[in-house]
């Protein structure tokens, strides 16, 4: 079943739901540059449930970036096994993402209607030539409605239901007149103008203030309870996952290395990488002078492959002749339908 | 305190090999250079072109400016094989009374053998050895008309390829050090700028906009007219060099300027300032080594241009002038369709230009690609 | 917007003034004047010419005046349309110019165009399709129209022309149609005739557009707005040309204003192959005899279409860029 070399382990864990929006099994994801192939995903298994919050979290380079464009087809790279179902709720019809076209009318159909995407960074992520209501009213006039004068009321609406002070105003500003918490509204109201099924959030506040960051991830939160939008929200920052999301899934190098309850993960956390991670966040109450954790070396280069976990490099628990020749298979956490752990520990 | 703000790039350098695979840097510019196979075989034909260059004299068969009323407009030379190795027939030159052209015939009762390492007129190998010895050269007797003419002559009976020969040490090394120069001056002038800006940069900066006021080309030509006439060939080919860096300058400190005003805001910057370092220590550790990659690139790209530029002077008659020989005063002579058509060998100089341009062209895209390994 | 304008506009005058300042400055820098030169002609010749006739002549040209007053006087008369008389030929100034500028103007516009309806598509297509076939061939197309010189190409398309068409292209217009009014026939046999001039002067600018619209537009596709607004189901011609094309043409944009005279100049060689009556030639003969007012006029009034066709840039640029029209 496993085979350490090729990274082509299956996960024969699911935890299924019938309410799932979307469901990822074994996805795989290859880059194909000069330099040689990098293996972003090697068999990413995920799901969400219907107007849940999931947090994907790892490291840089860990892949959670490439999941959410790979489910969005946005992805440069090329999607080589795996398939990604997706379910619109209103129709109740699953499709299969990764056997669309690319950018068929079908696969578009979905973008910015069914599933939306709000990216890192609020100063780039909108077009600095069109005002920010142009921008709002295309997604619009594309999948809800031909009327100008329609697309316009609903673009004023969606802001003023971002927050936004003065939402006439705003729609026909520039980008480069707001500030950046402001842009990440109107990227938000963009990207919940149609009512989604599901938003992908790809750290939409780790380039805001922390005063910001609060208030975007409260707008997030409330239009969530509001709206009854899945979210898929990619972060490294475990205090931003325990503010925001009802499960974790943890990435390490392409994998899922744990899935869990947000209280499984901060009280009951099973792989040595999720606990260092938690580790790494300064508390208060912490006595001073304690020095803060710190996760030993670096992540591996992206074109050679660890042969076993690809954690055990670093790992402090890893045990020599196991988890450096054997991939660990993702398995239950013992006792709990909802937890689990791809680590050699816990089989 | 120095030390401490020299250590800060090195690690940061260290750090940046390890993300890449612990490759060096210059490595990743060589192996991403290579890929690019345009780049690479425009290396190798510049290669070619400039070792043919420096040992212009001794390839050479004939001085490039000896007159011989024998054979204007004469023909490429028909390569034949003789009893004792490669030679050529004799022409005779005959007068078309119809067309006003020489038409020559050849001469088949005799051939006249190509022999290597021969003596001929002295010249001085590389500039310093004084020699008379020539890669080749025709035996034939003095009072026969047998000259090899590989690329034909033009119309003063001079042997185009010893011109072409001659012509490619002024036109393969003027431009190359204009920009040599320019890129001083663009350099310090534009770190000075982005560095200590205040007065200075507002100074510079209304000079840059001011030169920038004239169109290139006819500012160009007005400083070259402007150039004495009576000086030597050495001296113009100096002035030359220097209006073509006069002008040149003012794209690249701008460009260098920009560079160095993101540098400085950098926070590297900021922490060596913080660390005590003085200006010379910033400038020289943190922002020209930096910066190196760009000019780099503006410089290379900025070699075909500037080769061009001093090919066009010379064939208006305001860069390089006769009796000396550039590509650009050959060209002179294929300006017209009715002598291209006639003797179409007077356009060897063109391609030999083109080629040059273009392989300088290829050669500045795969540094820039190439000089940009993490892109 | 408008005070944006006028603080353009005051600015371009003032550079102007010091432009012409400068360019009279470096025009009368070779030692000796044309009238030196004729002078020693006329001596030559007629062996004894009189003092008073060699003074009258001396003031008449402002010779002895100071630099400062020569070219007071060069740009009052300037201003008031009165560009001199030309040293040379004793025409006005004023007459040779306007007869060459409007023929070069027309064409370097037109070439202008040509150049851009051809780079902006080539190059889009070139960036989207990257490191396929057709991207291969139009870069090497490209640099070898960077690398060709411009009266190479005007001399091979007159040699493929003549010989296609069995008749001498040249010049803007057939002999017989030189002197006829403007008809059908002479409008065809214009035609005929300037399509060379303006593919050669457009060649190389093109071939440099296509170029750099290609480099813009890969910069411009990697960002993140691009995928901002892929994410919301565009079209992909949609993205690219909506959204990617107007942040990219920025450099084309600012290329009008630096294009502009080097197309009306850029042509000199080409204009000599092909015997057009543009400024270019002319500007070279007065350079050559220092035929001062006239090559000093031509270079003030290149440098004031430089200016004239940055402005148009900026305002241009204003128009497709937001962030510079709010600034």
């Amino acid at each position: 079943m496993t085979n350490a070399v090729t990274g082509a382990e299956t996960s024969n864990v699911q935890i299924v739901s019938e309410d799932d929006v979307v469901r990822v099994q074994d996805l795989k994801l290859n880059f194909y540059t000069a330099l040689g192939v990098v293996r972003a995903l090697n068999g990413v298994s995920f799901n969400i449930p219907r107007g849940k919050v999931l947090g994907v979290v790892g490291e840089s380079g860990c892949g959670k970036s490439q999941t959410g464009l790979s489910i969005m087809q946005l992805t440069t790279g090329r999607i080589e096994g795996g398939s990604i179902l997706f379910r619109e709720f209103n129709t109740g019809e699953a499709i299969d993402i990764t056997r669309l076209e690319k950018n068929g009318p079908e696969m578009r159909h979905i973008r910015g209607n069914n599933i939306s995407m709000i990216f890192q960074e609020p100063m780039t992520s909108l077009n600095p030539c069109y005002t920010v209501g142009n921008q709002i009213e295309e997604a619009i006039l594309l999948h809800q409605t031909q009327d100008k004068a329609e697309a316009r009321k609903r673009a004023v609406d969606i802001l003023q239901k971002v927050g936004m002070p003065n939402p006439e105003r705003i729609a026909d500003s520039y980008p480069h007149q707001l500030s950046g918490g402001m842009r990440q509204r109107a990227m938000i109201a963009m990207a919940l103008s149609c009512t989604p099924t599901l938003l992908i959030a790809d750290e939409p506040t780790t380039a805001l203030d922390v005063t910001t960051e609060a208030q975007i991830l409260d707008l997030m939160r409330d239009l969530q309870n509001e709206i009854g939008t899945s979210i898929m929200f990619i972060t490294h920052n475990m205090g931003v996952v325990a503010q925001m999301c009802d499960e974790v899934a943890v990435m390490y190098l392409g994998r899922i290395i744990e899935r869990a309850t947000i209280d499984d993960i901060f009280y009951d956390p099973k792989h040595p990488y999720t606990i260092s991670l938690l580790r790494s966040i300064p508390r208060l109450g912490v006595a001073r002078g304690e020095k803060l954790e710190s996760i030993k070396g670096t992540v591996p280069d992206p074109y050679s492959t660890v042969t076993g976990c690809p954690f055990h490099p670093r790992c402090p628990a890893a045990i020599p002749g196991l988890c450096d020749a054997v991939m660990p298979d993702e398995t239950f956490v013992a006792g709990s339908r909802t937890h689990t752990v791809r680590c050699h520990l816990y089989t | 305190m120095a030390t401490a703000a020299g250590e800060l790039p090195r690690a940061a350098r260290g750090k940046k090999q390890e993300d890449v695979g612990q490759i060096p840097q210059w490595k990743l510019m060589v192996r991403r250079f290579r890929q690019s196979k345009l780049s690479v075989a425009a290396l190798f034909v510049l290669g070619v072109m400039y070792l043919f260059m420096i040992l212009g004299d001794f390839i050479a068969p004939y001085q490039h400016d000896v007159l011989d009323s024998n054979n204007p407009f004469a023909p490429p030379t028909q390569i034949v094989w003789g009893p004792d190795g490669p030679g050529i027939y004799g022409l005779k030159q005959e007068l078309d009374q119809e067309k006003f052209q020489w038409v020559y015939t050849i001469d088949t009762s005799t051939i006249y053998p190509i022999r290597f390492f021969v003596q001929g007129y002295e010249y001085r190998f590389l500039g310093f050895v004084p020699s008379k010895l020539h890669l080749f050269g025709v035996e034939a007797p003095p009072d026969v008309n047998a000259r090899i003419f590989l690329w034909g002559a033009d119309k003063e009976g001079r042997d185009l390829f010893s011109r072409v020969l001659k012509g490619s040490q002024v036109s393969l090394t003027l431009g190359f050090f204009g920009v040599f120069l320019f890129v001083i001056i663009g350099s310090i002038v534009g770190t000075a700028s982005g560095y200590f800006g205040g007065v200075l940069d507002n100074l510079i900066q209304r000079i840059i906009e001011l030169i920038r006021s004239f169109p290139d080309l006819p500012l160009y030509m007005a400083l070259a007219a402007a150039l004495p006439l009576n000086v030597s060939i050495t001296v113009r080919y100096f002035l030359i060099t220097v209006v073509i860096a006069v002008i040149g300058w003012t794209g690249l400190a701008r460009e260098v300027r920009g560079k160095v005003l993101a540098f400085r805001g950098a926070d590297y910057t900021a922490a060596a300032i913080a660390a005590g370092a003085g200006h010379w220590h910033v400038i020289t550790h943190h922002l020209i080594p930096n910066a190196m990659s760009h000019i780099v690139v503006v410089a290379m790209l900025a070699i075909p241009g500037s080769i061009g530029l001093e090919t066009a002077l010379s064939f208006l008659g305001l860069g390089i002038l006769p009796p000396a020989v550039s590509w650009g005063i050959l060209l002179r002579d294929a300006q017209t369709v009715q002598a291209v058509v006639t003797y179409p060998w007077l356009l060897i100089p063109v391609i030999l230009l083109i080629i040059t341009v273009l392989s300088f062209n290829l050669l500045g895209d795969g540094v820039r690609d190439a000089v940009d390994p993490y892109a | 917007m408008l005070n944006f304008i006028a603080r353009r506009v005051v600015n371009m005058i003032f550079l102007l003034i010091i432009v012409s300042f400068v360019g009279f400055w470096i025009i009368q820098l070779p030692p000796g004047s044309i009238l030196d030169t004729q002078i020693q002609r006329l001596r030559a010749q007629g062996g004894n010419l009189p003092e008073s006739l060699i003074q009258a002549l001396r003031t008449r040209y402002g010779v002895d005046d100071p630099f400062y007053v020569q070219y007071w006087k060069w740009i009052s008369r300037s201003l008031q349309g009165d560009f001199g008389t030309s040293f040379e030929t004793d025409q006005t100034v004023a007459e040779r110019i306007y007869n060459r500028l409007g023929i070069s103007v027309s064409l370097s516009l037109t070439a202008l165009l040509f150049t851009w309806l051809v780079s902006i598509p080539i190059g889009v297509y070139s960036a989207t399709h990257r490191y396929s076939w057709p991207d291969y061939i139009i870069t090497f197309v490209q640099f070898l129209g960077l690398s060709i010189p411009g009266f190479l190409l005007a001399l091979i398309l007159l040699i493929t022309a003549s010989r296609l068409w069995d008749q001498p292209i040249g010049g803007l217009f057939s002999p017989q149609y030189a002197d006829a009014p403007w008809s059908v026939a002479k409008l065809m046999d214009f035609l005929g005739h300037v399509w060379i001039a303006i593919v050669v002067l457009a060649v190389g600018a093109t071939a440099g557009l296509t170029r750099v619209m290609r480099a813009n537009l890969l910069d411009v596709l990697n960002m993140q707005y691009i995928q901002t607004a892929r994410a919301k189901g565009l079209q992909e011609a949609t993205v690219i040309w909506k959204h990617a094309v107007r942040n990219a043409i920025h450099p084309l944009v600012m290329s009008l204003g630096t294009l502009l005279p080097a197309l009306i100049v850029g042509e000199t060689l080409i204009a000599i192959i092909l015997s057009l009556p543009t400024i270019g030639p002319l500007y070279l003969d007065a350079l050559r005899s220092q035929d001062m007012y006239l090559a000093g006029t031509i270079l003030v009034m290149l440098s004031a279409l430089l200016l004239i066709g940055n402005l148009i840039a900026d305002l241009l640029l204003a128009w497709v860029d937001p962030r510079v029209r709010l600034e």
